[in-house]
């Protein structure tokens, strides 16, 4: 659906179902240069089996209007505004790499209206390449070519697709190469304050990391599990594209820690 | 590297898409021949019909043996993703009905394989989708055949069997500033020697039973989605310009595969209409058939193309041939750019005593052998005229780039001296067929 944020139009993927506000409603934000797509296999489970679910892409992404944030609190704000709009009292938020930052930023202020929390294949601070941003100013297909080859895990590289004769590779370059990275990663590398937030989180939370992640590295994850006082799970033989290269064991870690809280 | 894996061609044909199998370690891709694919629970089967999951359903749709060779030809080509049907032309089909309904118009080169021509000049007419023919290098023939309800650019990277090679990347640029996808049957090249998604195509077609399979025993077709045009652009009416990508699909509960799939709603439409109502399914043995050929695709096409450079100018010193055809005797910088490593191993000559030295040559060879095909290891011939374009009238014939007196050569793998050495008796038999 289209909805307008700051008189912008924003894209926001349903899963497949109306969005219905009487409904848990579960909040998926992408990482850097990624859009709704990254959830498309979570997303149209928790929408025909009980919940609501909003995936939008972020401003300057794919099909929403406007610019990218140049600040993950930039990016708080606008989900503020966003969720109201919506008129959603309470969301499970799940984040992606940089969608976790922003998510994380988000609950700090507004706690009360956080039932959970979960981190994937992200950490508290993303510190980025000086060479990969200064690149994506430059070329951001070259720069998306270097993400998806640090991004994606060992059976992704041999181009095991959980959907049928697709190349999921291919795909996150073709989403990226159209994103604007540079400010994204921008973003993600001057923000400091992910470890003191995650320290003081109390609502529900999770953290799904990737055994073989490059871009935000498993002993990063650990240290944002160790923040958050849980036990993370961890996915063997995938790298950062948690969502899009290990759907099914992302979407069943998902499942299990939300369907636990709203039983 | 490619667009869409990190390995070399050649490491993709062997690997990509599989890993040996947990229960018994199969290091080949396993056969799959099975019709259908039980549910673990009503759950599972529902998450599946609902696209919440990847997976198998029915093999009409997708199959797991198939899926291996579809990702190796998504990975070869730079794409998104692929699918594999029963035939080239069934490829084709597929691709000119997902993107066309009723009142929609196609722009087609006119040198084209005469099975496509007659699909887009009357099978698809009667269906209400009309298409224009032209000169496909002719850059100002393409811009004023381009109407309002055009939805397709289509060529064939080199041309069968008249050796053109379509200029991808003036066509690709011209047709996208129109809103417009180009698709490529690009059957004759292979993604070994080039790559028509790096040359601006959106869509690349491939009839595998061709050069990809390479041993004449199966027949396939392959559409590979370049996951590289925006579906969701406007016509002059602010309109969607393509509504069967981006509006609401009532059979999958109002989908929009643009906004589900973005650089795979091209793909993913052909996989949930296109396989589902025609059915044009490849059986999971011809796709291991064809998957032991694409293992070797790499090495077999460079020893195609040193066995027709050598024919090339063998040919041209010969008693009794008139003429030769390839594309890289023409001097066009596009044909470099796209063609490194050689612009594959169809020729084209002109036998002296035109129909009846054809006949005599074709009649006296020995170890080439008279066939419909092309892109076999061994080496082929074919008069055209008389074959597969004969239902062509003189006119489009002509455009398409025949004569009478061709010869179509698919020059295989064997001995070169063998080649010549069978060429020269063919020779010698079309001169004493005119004393």
């Amino acid at each position: 659906m289209l909805v307008q944020v700051n008189k912008l139009n924003v894209f926001v993927a349903t899963g497949g179902k109306d969005f219905d506000s009487s409904l848990p409603t579960i909040l998926f934000l992408h990482g850097s240069g990624g859009d709704h797509r990254t959830w498309a296999m979570q997303t149209r489970w928790f929408a025909f089996n009980g919940f609501s679910v909003l995936a939008p892409d972020l401003p300057g992404h794919s099909l929403s209007d406007g610019n990218a944030f140049e600040t993950i609190e930039e990016s708080a704000e606008w989900l503020e505004k966003f969720l109201k709009y919506i008129g959603v009292d309470k969301v499970h938020l799940v984040g992606h790499s940089q969608g976790f930052l922003t998510a994380l930023v988000y609950a700090e202020k507004n706690s009360k209206a956080v039932s959970s929390i979960t981190a994937i294949g992200t950490a508290a601070e993303i510190p980025v390449n000086e060479h990969l941003i200064k690149t994506a100013e430059v070329n951001r297909d070259k720069a998306a070519e270097m993400m998806c080859n640090w991004g994606f895990g060992p059976y992704a590289h041999k181009g095991i697709s959980s959907v049928p004769g697709m190349q999921p590779i291919g795909i996150s370059r073709a989403i990226m190469k159209n994103n604007p990275l540079a400010v994204d990663l921008r973003a993600c590398a001057a923000f400091k304050r992910g470890n003191d937030i995650s320290k003081k989180l109390s609502m529900d939370r999770h953290c799904i990391l990737a055994s073989h992640d490059k871009m935000t590295p498993m002993k990063a994850g650990l240290l944002l599990a160790k923040n958050m006082s849980i036990v993370p799970t961890v996915i063997e033989n995938a790298g950062h594209m948690l969502p899009i290269e290990a759907p099914k064991k992302t979407l069943n870690a998902l499942r299990q820690f939300i369907e636990t809280i709203e039983r | 590297m490619a667009n869409s894996s990190y390995y070399k061609p050649e490491t993709i044909a062997l690997h990509t898409g599989y890993k040996p199998e947990s229960d018994h370690g199969s290091r080949a891709v396993p056969i799959y021949q099975t019709t259908s694919y039980a549910f673990d629970g009503v759950q599972m089967a529902s998450s599946l019909f609902n696209v919440e999951q990847g997976g198998h359903i029915y093999s009409r749709i997708s199959n797991p043996t198939v899926a291996v060779l579809e990702q190796r030809m998504a990975a070869l080509e730079g794409g998104t993703g692929a699918i594999c049907t029963a035939s080239g032309m069934s490829a084709l089909f597929s691709t000119f009905i997902t993107l066309c309904s009723a009142g929609d118009h196609i722009v087609s080169s006119e040198q084209i394989y005469g099975s496509t021509a007659t699909t887009l000049r009357y099978t698809l007419k009667r269906f209400g989708i009309e298409c224009d023919f032209i000169p496909i290098n002719d850059m100002d023939a393409l811009r004023s055949s381009i109407r309002p309800n055009t939805k397709l650019v289509f060529c064939e990277s080199i041309s069968n069997p008249g050796m053109e090679v379509s200029n991808l990347p003036e066509i690709s640029k011209l047709a996208n500033s129109f809103g417009l996808p180009v698709v490529v049957d690009a059957t004759f090249a292979t993604p070994s020697l080039s790559r028509p998604i790096e040359h601006g195509a959106n869509i690349v077609v491939h009839s595998i039973t061709k050069w990809i399979g390479g041993h004449g025993n199966s027949i396939g077709g392959c559409i590979i989605d370049g996951g590289n045009f925006n579906w969701g652009c406007l016509n002059k009416k602010k309109k969607n310009k393509f509504p069967e990508l981006t509006d609401p699909y009532a059979p999958f509960h109002g989908i929009s595969f643009w906004e589900e799939f973005g650089p795979t709603a091209f793909v993913m439409k052909v996989r949930s209409e296109a396989m589902r109502d025609i059915g044009a399914a490849l059986s999971p043995n011809n796709a291991f058939l064809i998957l032991q050929g694409l293992e070797t695709l790499d090495l077999r096409m460079r020893k195609h193309v040193e066995n027709t450079k050598a024919l090339l100018e063998w040919l041209k010193s010969q008693d009794g041939v008139l003429w030769v055809r390839h594309p890289e005797m023409r001097d066009d910088e596009h044909i470099k750019k796209m063609f490194p490593n050689g612009a594959g191993s169809m020729i084209c000559f002109g036998v002296a005593g035109g129909k009846k030295g054809g006949a005599a040559f074709i009649n006296s060879l020995s170890l080439s052998t008279h066939l419909a095909n092309v892109g076999d290891s061994r080496t082929l011939v074919l008069h055209p005229g008389s074959t597969t374009h004969s239902r062509l009238t003189k006119k489009d014939m002509k455009s398409a780039g025949i004569s009478e007196d061709l010869i179509r050569v698919s020059v295989g793998i064997e001995n070169i001296e063998d080649i010549k050495t069978d060429f020269k008796t063919g020779l010698k038999s079309a001169l004493r067929a005119i004393k």
